[in-house]
């Protein structure tokens, strides 16, 4: 893959090593929804319905017929950690599933750090032990990009209010990304990687305007986050979400303008959804590659989108959202 | 003709029956090892799409058999399997030299392209079973060349070695 400024142009590099995890996931993907069956399933009133067009797809296994659709969340994690674990093995590098199942890790890192006990969300990298030392205050068990960064600043996350706790978990999350996907020479996953990175922690600084507090004093938090360090303190000293299309530039800059659009109570969630929808789109550019890793991360961008998807219908439907709302909710997939 | 000339012209020669059978065996073993890996790894999913699997992977060991018939003309033209050994000038020997060279640097190419071709049909076959038929026209298109190839080198063999050209070393 090539990268130019702002996209990608793909063009076939494979590689034989990834043959046999290629071949694995072309024969998944056929098992991935189509673009049409999510609308279709926000029109069916009963959820039994529903039920019935899950035969044939990747969730299937995971559905027992007097499961409550209640849990119906966490089977989709289940179904898509176990899938991600699977193709994991399967892979001459752990890269490309990684930068999937770490978010479920600091997802239990944000858990603990608010005095939770347990896993809530199935451990991808860091097992549950591991977590688990967070309540007793020990951080060496954990990932780098989260200990190196309490180490090296002396702070103390007990001292910290929920929200800042949260910011710098999330920052830890970022820099982990950041770092993985330099573990692997591939232009697509970096892009898509940088792009995942800077949208997050747009929307997480936007939060942070939108909570009413100083950015300038929470930013630290967040960073460092590698090259986009200036960016997002020039965004930071700006405090105005308004100036930072202009900032940012490129494809998350017109997303980013796009949002803006949209009423105040949209813009957030809005560009959250739109940065995730360029990613998959960027990704799928790997469908043209036999084998490589991109073909990995492409199928669990994917698959991730649609067990998004899925659990906003279903979630959706049990707690009878509007049908136009859970359609505008929709992430793009590409089965 | 001095004998030295001979007998370099006549190594020359076999040095290109070795090249090309030796490359068109080594670019076969790579073209289906990368469409094996492809289709191992479909197999792991659907297990049932085996026989279509296997007309792909197999597809790209064709080469080595051509070379193999290769560096068979080569030797028993030249007299080397069936028959008295014939005096090889310097020059027929390099131009033996080149065609083996030749076609085994065109079958070993064609071979790991093939290969690559192959994975990407079993890919659309893991994807749509039913589009099995299309599929295998891809990698098809590859070994043209690898005949064509193997015929241009049948053709330069038969026409180097007539009687003409090269003489019994007992005659």
């Amino acid at each position: 893959m090539k990268a130019s400024a702002d996209y990608m142009t793909p063009f076939i590099k494979n590689r034989p090593e990834w043959g046999f995890v290629g071949g694995r996931i072309s024969a998944l993907e056929e098992k991935l929804l189509p673009r049409e069956f999510f609308p279709s399933i926000i029109e069916m009133h009963h959820t039994e319905d529903i039920f019935q067009h899950f035969q044939g797809t990747l969730i299937e296994d995971y559905l027992d017929p007097g499961i409550p659709w209640d849990d119906f969340s966490a089977v989709a994690d289940e179904c898509f950690y176990d899938l991600a674990l699977s193709l994991r093995e399967d892979c001459p590098s752990p890269v490309p599933a990684d930068l999937f199942l770490i978010k479920n890790d600091y997802l239990n890192i944000k858990s603990a750090l608010s005095g939770m006990e347990g896993t809530p969300f199935t451990p991808g990298t860091v097992s549950a032990e591991k977590i688990d030392s967070v309540f007793s205050g020990e951080y060496a068990d954990l990932p780098p990009a989260f200990r190196d960064r309490i180490t090296g600043a002396a702070i103390d996350l007990g001292e910290l209010d929920e929200s800042l706790s949260d910011i710098f978990v999330d920052g830890a999350y970022l820099r982990h990304l950041l770092l993985i996907a330099e573990g692997i020479d591939s232009p697509l996953i970096h892009g898509c990687v940088r792009n995942r990175v800077l949208g997050h922690a747009i929307s997480s600084m936007w939060r942070v305007i939108r909570q009413g507090r100083d950015l300038k004093q929470v930013v630290d938090y967040l960073l460092p986050m590698g090259d986009e360090n200036p960016l997002i303190m020039e965004m930071a000293a700006a405090q105005d979400p308004s100036s930072w299309p202009e900032m940012v530039g490129g494809e998350i800059g017109n997303q980013l303008s796009r949002a803006l659009q949209m009423p105040f109570d949209e813009q957030v969630s809005t560009f959250e959804l739109k940065v995730e929808n360029l990613v998959v789109h960027m990704a799928s550019y790997a469908r043209l590659e036999t084998s490589g890793p991109e073909r990995v991360f492409a199928f669990l961008a994917a698959l991730e989108a649609e067990m998004q998807n899925l659990k906003l219908v279903v979630t959706g439907k049990i707690n009878r959202l509007d049908d136009d709302v859970l359609a505008q909710r929709l992430r793009y997939v590409y089965g | 003709m001095s004998p030295e000339w001979i007998e370099i012209g006549r190594g020359l020669c076999y040095a290109g029956a070795g090249l090309a059978f030796g490359l068109a065996g080594a670019g076969s073993a790579c073209g289906i090892a990368i469409a094996a890996h492809a289709g191992a790894g479909v197999m792991r999913e659907k297990p049932e799409l085996f026989g279509r699997m296997l007309i792909m992977i197999a597809l790209p060991g064709t080469q080595g058999f051509y070379g193999f018939i290769a560096a068979i003309l080569i030797m028993t033209q030249t007299g080397l399997i069936g028959g008295g050994p014939l005096k090889i000038s310097l020059g027929s020997g390099l131009a033996l030299f080149f065609i083996g060279l030749g076609d085994g640097i065109a079958q070993l190419v064609s071979a790991i392209k093939q290969g690559e071709a192959s994975a990407a049909g079993i890919a659309l076959i893991a994807r749509r079973p039913e589009s099995a038929g299309r599929a295998i026209l891809f990698p098809a298109f590859v070994e043209t060349y690898a005949v064509v190839a193997l015929l241009a080198t049948i053709l330069f063999i038969i026409f180097l070695t007539q009687p003409s050209v090269l003489q019994s070393v007992t005659g």
